[in-house]
């Protein structure tokens, strides 16, 4: 099993190098660290989103998608509540978390209490939070931020001047992202939370009689994802500084399959941080070489669906063989036997 | 003990639904043309949910609902503005004919893809079709190049718009399409080999069904539903384009559940899905006439669902106790 879900990540991992050689031959732009960091950067808030998508996945398969609302109502409210109080930067992260944390907890609770699929649930409150938002902000666009945002989005770490003598360095908005990877990859693998996440997907009736509260590692994957949708919110209001209440919802399908291209199961119980960050990396990499190979971006989604559609042709075909082979050796076993 | 009627709480449901936008809206509400233009919006969503339904009935899910219905009518609108010489408006009955069958070829290519992926290579429902959903969008995308296509011949339009008898004809097409579910999932072989493999696959399997066809035709027609829902959504929007449409995925999803279908298959019953369906679709009119934000409706669909589910909930719960009491 853990071998399956190796192999998994290193096939994602061939084909960026190999996507990356490939660009970089036809245009060595590529390479350069100003386009990585550009490329972390505005792929950091779906890439912190999909870490919690990671989390509800390993639960049971079934995919929350209530997660851009939430981003997209802390966004809202956090903007909105700055422009009028004030504050800095670290309580607009603080509020934010502890909003998205509030949100994600009820999905959490209501899929627990009424055993309903996450699916379902997170659709209902999708539309609730979505609804609400949209009711509550007549789709009013914010233009102006509080400048905290723009001071946030400024720092830098390290500065560098590119052959154009513009200045470019490393922002916080990627690091945030980086830092949330190693979160979740240290909580699944070394808390105790972690591993119950991954026996609750694996066999929930299981984990119940071996004595581990089923309910309070639902509410903490749920409330997880809420926690990071809220940080999310808060770096994309940096990176964009204005608030358009209809901005991030719609993304939640294009999230949910980079995570599924990453190795995480569809029955529960599997996939990695590793696997997650390599899956969001692919898209990442292939809408910036549409960019630079001056393809038209309207063929981003072709070539998404068509890495989707082969990588699952081959490990559907690459299990089947397994299954063959495994199918055979038993007959010739029994053959033996027989002889 | 009483015979049970199938989905009695969503009839209620909707009995009190309707009577209170009645009383809300006595003006507005209980009207000929409100009823009219509900029948003229309903067979959308209904059509989008039945096609859903027929994939969860076997446990599976079709997320490539929308983007099949989008292609279909692009595909449509493509042909017939290549086979008309740049005038569509005015093509012939034949041109039009090839076209809606070019169309109908792209959802039944569409669903065949998801079809093998699912049927024959055992790639689970919802990774296959998400995969198809993302490489139709993209391809409906780079068709259109972003835009959207109108100018559609009369006759075109008029399956989506036109009256009969002060009806609706998209609602007559949906009374025959119901009507003809209803026969395909309960009076056919087909039929019931989709409600088999919904609850018990192995079992299916080894009662001589095959498993794989059976999914590949159910992915068929689930994408034959879709190619009509484009035709009728060609008709009331007059145009066609790459993204339409594509906040009703997440609602079909829902009108099935709501209806009783069953996510992990096996059952459901296509009275109960349409039942659902009239439902969210009173409360979308009835909020509109109310004239509050048409958001406002997203909303209201998701605490009726929220009410549904903790309503069953309770249901089950309070049948359990009986049965464990009376068995005591």
């Amino acid at each position: 099993m853990n071998k399956l879900l190796k192999q998994t990540e290193f096939y994602i991992a061939v084909v960026i190098i190999i996507l990356s050689i490939v660009i970089t031959i036809f245009n060595p732009r590529f390479l350069t660290a100003e386009n990585l960091f550009d490329l972390l950067k505005s792929f950091s808030v779906i890439g912190i989103m999909a870490v919690g998508v990671l989390f509800v996945l390993i639960l049971g398969g079934s995919p929350d998608v209530s997660f851009t609302a939430i981003a997209q109502v802390v966004e809202y409210v956090v903007v909105i509540m700055t422009l009028k109080w004030g504050g800095n930067i670290i309580l607009a992260f603080l509020i934010a978390a502890a909003l998205g944390t509030l949100m994600g907890s009820f999905n959490g609770f209501l899929v627990h209490y009424f055993r309903v699929p996450t699916v379902i649930i997170t659709i209902a409150t999708l539309n609730i939070y979505y609804g609400l938002l949209y009711v509550f902000s007549k789709g009013q666009v914010i233009f102006v931020v509080h400048p905290m945002f723009r001071d946030f989005a400024n720092i830098k770490i390290g500065s560098f001047i590119n052959q154009n003598n513009v200045a470019y360095g490393f922002t916080l908005m990627p690091l945030i992202w980086i830092l949330v990877l190693f979160l979740g990859w240290y909580i699944l693998k070394y808390t105790s939370v972690g591993r119950n996440i991954y026996a609750v997907g694996g066999n929930e009736v299981a984990a119940e009689r071996v004595g581990i509260n089923v309910f309070r590692t639902k509410l903490f994957a749920f409330s997880f994802i809420g926690l990071l949708s809220g940080i999310a919110a808060i770096v994309h209001a940096a990176i964009v500084q204005s608030a358009i209440p209809n901005i991030i919802v719609g993304q939640e399908l294009n999230v949910i399959a980079a995570v599924f291209l990453g190795g995480a199961s569809v029955f529960g119980g599997g996939g990695s941080v590793i696997g997650t960050f390599l899956g969001i990396m692919l898209f990442a990499i292939m809408n910036n070489g549409l960019t630079l190979l001056k393809i038209s971006t309207y063929w981003f989604n072709v070539f998404v669906g068509a890495v989707i559609v082969i990588s699952i042709t081959i490990s559907a075909i690459q299990k089947i063989r397994q299954e063959k082979s495994r199918i055979k050796i038993h007959i010739e076993e029994k053959a033996e036997d027989r002889v | 003990m009483k015979k049970n009627i199938p989905n009695l709480s969503l009839y209620v449901i909707l009995i009190i639904i309707v009577v209170v936008m009645s009383i809300l809206n006595p003006s507005r509400f209980p009207t000929i043309s409100n009823f009219r233009s509900m029948a003229y919006q309903l067979p959308l969503l209904a059509f989008l949910s039945m096609g859903m339904m027929i994939t969860m009935l076997s446990g599976g899910i079709n997320l490539g609902i929308v983007a099949t219905a989008n292609f279909t009518g692009i595909i449509t609108a493509l042909t017939l503005r290549a086979l008309s010489g740049g005038n569509p408006t005015e093509a012939s009955a034949l041109v039009i004919l090839i076209s809606m069958v070019m169309g109908v070829i792209a959802a039944l290519g569409a669903g065949t893809l998801s079809g093998i992926l699912t049927g024959y290579l055992r790639v689970p429902d919802m990774l296959a079709t998400l995969g198809t959903m993302t490489l139709l969008n993209g391809v409906n995308i780079v068709l259109t190049k972003g835009y959207t296509i109108t100018g559609f011949p009369k006759s075109l339009i008029t399956i989506g718009n036109g009256l009969l008898f002060g009806i609706p004809i998209p609602f007559f097409i949906f009374l025959i399409f119901t009507f003809i579910l209803t026969i395909i999932l309960n009076k056919t072989v087909f039929g019931y080999s989709l409600y088999m493999l919904g609850s018990n696959f192995t079992a299916a399997k080894f009662s001589n069904i095959d498993t794989r066809s059976i999914i590949l035709r159910e992915f068929l027609l689930s994408s034959l539903f879709a190619a009509v829902t484009a035709f009728i959504m060609m008709g009331q929007l007059n145009s066609v384009k790459a993204n339409y449409a594509e906040s009703y995925l997440l609602v079909a999803i829902l009108a099935c559940f709501l209806g009783g279908v069953d996510p992990a298959g096996g059952f459901g019953k296509v009275s109960g899905m349409i039942v659902s369906v009239v439902i969210l679709q009173v409360i979308s009119s009835g909020v509109n006439l109310l004239r509050m934000d048409p958001f406002f409706i997203r909303a209201m669909w998701g605490f009726i669902i929220i009410a549904v589910i903790a309503i069953n909930y309770f249901n089950e719960k309070s049948k359990t106790r009986i049965k464990m009491v009376s068995s005591n």
